[in-house]
């Protein structure tokens, strides 16, 4: 088959705040340092730019001040200053706040945004400035040149869900480029092929939270805008991480969201019922009586830290952002932490282009300048923090303590932490005694559709969409497996830990017993399948291009 | 003056068209219809019972077959030659096409697939659905007019059509057209689109959902529609197994209609699916599970075994024939 080719000199891949961070930064070191004109281009798998952006959030400015200084004025969509600040311990019924807000939590000169704003915006800028953006594009495959990365292939479209070539069959470009800077976010699926060829992985294995978010339009009187609430207990139980937050925008906007480690034990644990559970909290559900849920969305989130990271440079190749894992889970923030992942490679990549040189050792630039900016050193006092809570809440939260005296330093160096879905255990070990009955619904959450939801009515407020006749973009390798070993080792917990009812067990009265239905239509892109599942047998893959939510306002 | 945009395909109109008409009349406005084609005259009596001042053919052989180029550089002349105060549209596959062409060719604001429109202070404004229709917005537009906008397919009954007293005038308008500067050529349909049934046109329609419980049990479906003289339906889990083509899909990743009956078989009424369906005038639910929130849009509800009722209104309906 004939493919067109495209040449640039970079390319990003993945238009979050990383990967257009470090366009931009591409973009005005060409026009401060002039020469041989500098071609860019950046693939984003979403149709606007930001649509696929989800976070809570409340942004560390520092990323954006290092990108734009003059950002202020320029009109970015970051006004809300946070206010107040809370931290609550949850139990089922009550509430204790606690005397004071951490100091990782502490968010002085912190700002709550929506990040799906915040990105169509520096998109803006980008495009301003030369960049070229394919919105719609995703890559779906890593060209290489023996262990030289020399660019990335984009899916092919109007392939019918049998494989077959349809009417509006066209196939996909390859884009070839001196330096790659792949930014295809939490659980990349070009990083992931990335790391597991070259061998990049970092000392630790990288392990993951889901976050749920809502966005709510309340009483504009009722929270005052800039307010910001982290909770930690209730709905969850010592042993499982995560918490609930709360961040009030202007206009009686409201984010609440919910957390979960994807590290739990208990193979029946369902975080979408934890985050209905925690709107049902009374000092949650005060909050939301008598407003309307607006947007629903969901994504995974890197919480290894520092350890976690793989090498992030290879020939023709840096990785950055959450692909990489450049998240403070103690702080709850990546954003700023992406931004600036994105500014130093796009520093080492101008050099090595310019140099013609775009070997490893060159490349290594982009580590030194992590080792010796703010990331590391942002980064590394916490090395350990997030392992310490494989221990439960309250050894995590001592631990978080004594890393603030010690700097981090333990004395038994990187603390031991396992892949998180290694950790669910089975259900005949987890629940000793008596066994539940994978399908029972005895301790299901009410589901009122005013404060509480179920998947599917939530599904539909992520604005996802896909085109219908596609093949497949959740690949199970082994379905076999859903129906017989799974079932019964873990009562199917895919249909738990999926956000968005994208994974079913459906009885079809055939006799065989219920069989895995893939509802990919549904899916949110938040990548938790692919994370979690036990056996490691989902694999996410991008659908046709554009497909995916639309979290606008998120 | 309004100025309605009817769309036909070989003479044969688009039903939505009637809608964007019963839109129209009710701003109160006088109402002019124009639509394009080579072969007009039987569309253009068709739409001529309608109580409208005029029916305007722009009728040229460059306009045989639809291309956005062709029919932007129709309708443009149109508006400009009558002035329109507005321009409706129904807000079909077409328009979605060459309506942003056509309004930003002249300059002009486009308000789309809008619900229903009505006098705010003073002025019009247009009720479009926000966030997957959780919220309803006024748009009002501003600028010189005409202002344009599309109406979402069922939004409107054709049945609130007001018919003229005596035939509509129809006027030819002619129209200088380059069909050298049409750069689109019309291939044939694909073989998909000849055998696409069009749900959005059928009166009455029998849906079925995942209650059906197997492919086996379609052909139970069938009778029962066969029997009502109905188009078979159904929501997203059945056509995914592959027991319906997807273009009988019903929801939001389907077709969205808007029938005298729609009759949903063991569909649970997922909001993915209401909001397809949601502009049906009767509904009637069959379901085992009494909680199924179909039933809070259904006009009639059964409670109960589909696999009992459905036999037993074929025979009723078999009986009556």
């Amino acid at each position: 088959m004939e493919r067109e080719i495209l040449d640039v000199d970079v390319l990003v891949v993945g238009g979050g705040p990383a990967g257009v961070s470090a366009a931009l930064r591409l973009a005005s070191l060409q026009r401060h340092e002039g020469g041989a004109p500098l071609s860019v281009a950046l693939l984003e798998k979403s149709r606007q730019s930001g649509s696929h952006m989800l976070s809570g959030a409340v942004l560390d400015p520092s990323g954006l001040d290092e990108l734009l200084p003059d950002w202020r004025t320029r009109g970015a969509p970051v006004e809300t200053k946070v206010l107040d600040d809370r931290v609550y311990y949850l139990t089922e019924r009550s509430y204790l706040r606690f005397p004071f807000t951490p100091p990782p939590l502490r968010n002085d000169g912190n700002y709550v945004i929506s990040l799906n704003r915040l990105v169509r915006w520096l998109s803006e800028q980008a495009e301003a400035e030369g960049v070229d953006i394919f919105t719609g594009f995703a890559g779906t495959e890593v060209l290489f040149e023996g262990d030289r990365v020399v660019g990335v292939r984009t899916g092919d479209r109007g392939i019918d869900r049998h494989g077959e070539r349809k009417g509006t069959f066209e196939p996909g470009v390859d884009i070839k480029a001196a330096v790659t800077i792949f930014a295809d976010g939490v659980r990349g699926n070009l990083t992931k092929t990335l790391i597991r060829k070259l061998r990049l992985d970092g000392p630790a294995p990288q392990t993951y939270a889901i976050g749920i978010k809502e966005l709510w339009q309340i009483p504009s009187d009722r929270v005052s805008p800039g307010s910001v609430v982290h909770t930690m207990g209730y709905p969850l139980r010592n042993e499982e991480f995560g918490g609930g937050f709360i961040y009030a925008l202007p206009e009686g906007r409201l984010a609440v969201g919910f957390v979960a480690g994807l590290s739990y034990r208990d193979p029946l644990f369902d975080p979408h019922e934890a985050f209905q559970r925690f709107k049902q909290h009374p000092l949650v559900s005060a909050m939301l009586s008598g407003g309307q849920m607006i947007r629903y969305g969901a994504k995974a989130l890197p919480e290894g830290g520092w350890h976690a990271v793989p090498r992030c440079h290879a020939a023709g190749a840096l990785i950055i952002g959450d692909a990489a894992g450049f998240l403070n889970s103690m702080r709850l923030k990546g954003i700023h932490l992406a931004m600036k992942s994105g500014i130093c490679a796009a520093d080492a990549a101008f050099a090595a282009v310019r140099a013609g040189d775009v070997s490893v050792p060159k490349l290594a630039t982009f580590q030194r300048l992590v080792n010796s900016g703010s990331l590391r050193r942002e980064l590394y006092p916490v090395r350990n923090v997030h392992q310490a809570f494989g221990g439960g809440l309250f050894a995590g939260l001592a631990f978080a303590g004594l890393a603030l005296v010690t700097g981090g330093w333990w004395p038994r160096g990187l603390l031991s932490s396992e892949a998180g879905h290694e950790r669910m255990a089975r259900l005949a070990r987890y629940y000793r005694t008596e066994r539940p009955d994978p399908d029972g619904t005895s301790n299901a959450v009410q589901v009122d559709q005013t404060v509480t939801f179920d998947k599917l009515t939530n599904v539909h407020y992520s604005g996802t969409r896909h085109e219908e006749d596609q093949p497949t973009h959740l690949l199970v390798l082994d379905t076999d497996v859903c129906r017989t070993r799974c079932r019964k080792e873990y009562a199917n917990p895919c249909v738990r830990f999926c956000p968005a009812n994208v994974y079913e067990m459906v009885d079809d009265g055939s006799g065989t017993g219920p069989r895995l239905q893939v509802n990919a239509a549904n899916c949110v892109h938040c990548k938790t399948c692919d994370i979690m599942d036990p056996y490691q047998i989902i694999e996410w893959v991008p659908p046709e291009g554009g497909g995916g939510p639309d979290f606008e306002g998120m | 003056m309004v100025l309605v945009i009817a769309e036909q395909r070989d003479g044969v109109l688009h039903k939505a068209s009637w809608e964007a008409i019963v839109a129209a009349q009710q701003t109160g406005q006088p109402v002019q219809v124009g639509v394009a084609g080579s072969d007009l005259a039987r569309v253009a009596a068709e739409l001529a019972v309608a109580e409208v001042d005029a029916v305007l053919t722009v009728v040229h052989a460059a306009l045989e077959s639809y291309t956005p180029d062709g029919f932007v550089a129709a309708f443009a002349d149109l508006v400009t030659g009558i002035q329109p105060d507005l321009v409706f549209l129904p807000h079909t596959y077409q328009t979605r096409e060459f309506a942003p062409t056509l309004a930003a060719r002249l300059d002009r604001s486009l308000i789309t697939d809008c619900v229903a429109v009505r006098p705010r202070d003073g002025r019009l404004a247009f009720v479009r659905p926000m966030f997957q229709g959780k919220f309803v917005a006024d748009v009002s537009p501003t600028g010189p007019a005409p202002h344009f906008a599309s109406f979402q397919i069922g939004a409107f009954h054709p049945d609130a059509l007001r018919l003229g007293t005596s035939s509509a005038e129809v006027h030819v308008y002619d129209v200088s057209l380059d069909a050298e500067a049409i750069r689109q050529t019309v291939e044939p349909p694909f073989k998909e689109a000849k055998q696409a049934v069009d749900l959005t046109q059928a009166e009455r329609i029998v849906a079925v959902g995942r209650g059906i419980r197997a492919q086996a049990h379609m052909a139970l479906v069938e009778t029962l529609a066969a029997s009502l003289g109905a188009e078979v339906a159904a929501s997203r889990p059945i056509c995914d197994s592959g027991w319906l083509p997807m273009d009988r899909q019903v929801g939001s990743s389907g077709q969205t209609v808007s029938p005298k009956l729609y009759l949903a078989l063991g569909i649970s009424g997922a909001i993915q699916h209401l909001v397809g369906m949601k502009g049906s005038r009767t509904v009637v639910a069959i379901n085992k599970d009494a909680d199924a929130p179909i039933f809070e849009v259904a006009d009639f509800g059964i409670v109960g075994d589909l696999f009992e009722v459905v036999p037993a209104l074929i025979a009723a309906l078999d009986a009556d024939a």
